[in-house]
């Protein structure tokens, strides 16, 4: 389950208005997530939930289930 | 220098058996750490599956393969062969499999491919090639990447003959469909050209070079990739896939391996500048750095000093910048900057820039910092050309033109754009520049061409992608790009009539511009939707980019590279 915040701060840091982003969603798949998008994505998300994510943990990211996850995770949040 | 680039890595591997070569690197895994014998031999085994497998002297072989070990000793032993190894991009799953194979088809075509090596996973995208009309691939080769080479028979392989002015690898321009152009580059010009290169940068026996560049790029196949071999200095090769998404890695890398020398588009030196963070750089030391050369992309100061400011802590310092101008068409460099120096800079003013004067300006809003990309290589001329094919003095601005020891034929079967850039025996570059004080300075393009993150993209890709799109205006649509200061790089811009006036309707179709982008992995960063004949046609009826990019910065964009929320 992708929280609406999450969901949207990467549709505002792709500057999309809506795309259904789930769990499984890969970057690929989502117009405008890149590989230079994808750094702008990773910043909004640590400005907007105050956290910060490492470079091997960046890594590791396959889909958005897996973002949401880290997150909830530095925030202490349980996973959905 | 030998005469052939396998002539001299037998060479550098006589002397120096046990000398690493090649350090595969991947993070989390082990690496494969390859010595210049133990590469050669297994370049060898390589040779003799290639050789079994129908592959012959003076073909060319496609490769398609990921960042795997197995890379190494392929692309060494199809050159062992004395055939042409040519490396192409692996496709993203981003990219659509027809774009994929039309762009194949397209290479094969003007390339003369005979042979794909590639994975299993891309087999059944890739076979058809086989037995399309008038294709010139006589087989799609699977080589085994994940395990050892068979064990081959005891007839040896045959001994071959090579002329130093034969082709030794086909380059291609990137382009993403059928129009990319083909480089062949002969033994003696690689060799030539990486033996007065490394005199530029002065190469030294405990040079390490650190790269994440893919080696379809001419930066990433010349400057590191054949250079290390043929000099002799060990290459810390990493994944790209992996950089883009933890670009921190580059700094691991050159850490852990002691590097010195690195090249980096622009736009890297702001990914890395944005991404990592204080506690990401704790326990790095980049001091071994020699030179950080950015190359590939426009060069801008502000880029360079963000990097300076944000890693001085983990010792990089203002000598350690370079810049090099460099295209696949004069094999690769044919400027760089002195080592231990940082580039010159030259305070211009716009509109003098813009009426082909470079004469030094005051700071102020119109005043524009021109990095220097240095001075020209051994064995490589340079000249500022006007609109008149007259060469102009130092001060003046005007078209990039080289003459090279280690310049390109042509493009391969396609003598109407080889016509169109090689004069005289020079090469116009399409860029525009001026010199001044023994440096040379690039400024602009006159080429249509956009540069996105170090990758060159063709606008009529991007509108011929955008053609299927519902409720766009046939051939009423142009793509040019706008200069980003965040993120250091070209963004991709769309401007396209319809006829659609909901808002609904127009969000969806923005989605479906950006979608076709995507098929071809173009990421399409602005659409701007216009009212049908709002398009500025050029003489010959069609509407003309430069006019038109014009028109959406004065119609929608405060100042050339902010842009408001359409």
């Amino acid at each position: 389950m992708i929280s609406e915040a999450l969901k949207g701060v990467i549709l505002g840091a792709l500057d999309l208005d809506e795309f259904d982003l789930r769990a499984e969603t890969v970057a690929s798949e989502v117009p405008g997530w890149d590989s230079l998008s994808h750094v702008a994505v990773l910043c909004a998300i640590e400005g907007a939930f105050k956290v910060r994510f490492g470079t091997l943990e960046a890594l590791r990211l396959k889909n958005v289930g897996d973002l949401q996850a880290l997150v909830d995770a530095k925030l202490g949040k349980p996973t959905a | 220098m030998k005469e052939s680039l396998w002539a001299q890595w037998a060479a550098l591997a006589e002397t120096g058996p046990s000398v690493e070569a090649v350090i595969h690197w991947v993070e989390d895994r082990p690496d494969q750490r390859w010595t210049r014998s133990e590469l050669l031999q297994e370049a060898v085994q390589a040779a003799h599956w290639l050789r079994a497998s129908g592959v012959r002297q003076g073909e060319v072989c496609a490769l398609v393969v990921r960042h795997v070990p197995q890379f190494y000793p392929l692309y060494l032993g199809v050159v062992r062969l004395g055939a042409i190894p040519a490396v192409l991009s692996y496709p993203n799953s981003r990219i659509h499999p027809q774009k994929f194979i039309d762009g194949l088809v397209g290479m094969s075509h003007r390339s003369g491919l005979d042979w794909v090596l590639t994975e299993q996973d891309l087999e059944p995208v890739v076979r058809p090639l086989v037995t399309m009309p008038e294709s010139t691939v006589k087989g799609v080769l699977l080589p085994p990447l994940d395990r050892a080479w068979p064990a081959s028979g005891p007839e040896p392989l045959p001994e071959i003959q090579v002329d130093p002015a034969s082709p030794c690898l086909l380059q291609h321009s990137s382009g993403t469909t059928g129009l990319q152009k083909g480089v062949i580059l002969s033994h003696a010009a690689v060799l030539g050209h990486v033996e007065a290169y490394a005199e530029s940068i002065q190469l030294r026996p405990g040079d390490r070079i650190v790269s994440w560049l893919p080696l379809y790029h001419d930066m990433g196949m010349i400057a590191a990739f054949q250079m290390a071999l043929a000099m002799g200095v060990p290459l810390v090769q990493m994944d790209p896939f992996q950089w883009v998404s933890a670009p921190g890695l580059l700094f691991t890398a050159i850490s852990r391996e002691q590097g010195t020398l690195a090249w980096l588009p622009n736009f890297a030196y702001n990914i890395l500048s944005d991404r990592l963070h204080e506690e990401d750089l704790e326990g790095l030391q980049l001091g071994t750095m020699r030179m950080f050369i950015n190359c590939s992309e426009p060069v801008r100061e502000e880029s360079h000093q963000r990097f300076l400011a944000k890693f001085h802590g983990a010792g990089v310092r203002a000598e350690m910048l370079a810049a090099c101008y460099a295209m696949a068409e004069t094999t690769f460099a044919a400027t760089q900057t002195a080592p231990g120096v940082p580039p010159a800079l030259f305070l211009a003013d716009r509109d003098d820039l813009a009426r082909g004067v470079a004469l030094p300006a005051q700071p102020g809003p119109s005043a524009r910092v021109c990095v220097s990309s240095g001075t020209p290589i051994r064995g490589c001329e340079m000249f500022v050309v006007g609109e008149g094919g007259e060469d102009l003095p130092p001060g003046q601005v005007g078209e990039l033109a080289i003459r090279s020891e280690w310049m390109f034929d042509g493009y391969r079967n396609n003598p109407e754009e080889t016509a169109l850039c090689l004069r005289d025996s020079r090469y116009f570059t399409g860029d525009y520049g001026f010199t001044l004080d023994d440096e040379w300075y690039v400024i602009g393009r006159k080429k249509d061409i956009l540069i996105v993150a170090g990758k060159n993209l063709y606008p009529e890709d991007i509108e011929d992608a955008l053609r299927g799109v519902e409720h766009l205006a046939p051939g009423r649509m142009v793509a040019f790009g706008l200069p980003e200061e965040t993120t250091g790089t070209e963004s991709v811009c769309v401007v396209a009539e319809t006829d659609l006036e909901g808002d609904k309707e127009r969000r969806a179709l923005r989605t479906a511009i950006l979608k076709a982008g995507m098929a071809i992995d173009v990421t399409i960063a602005k659409v701007f939707l216009v009212p049908p004949r709002w398009l500025i046609k050029s003489s010959a009826g069609k509407p003309s980019r430069k006019a038109n990019k014009q028109r959406v910065i004065e119609t929608y964009l405060t100042t050339e590279g902010s842009t408001h929320d359409l």
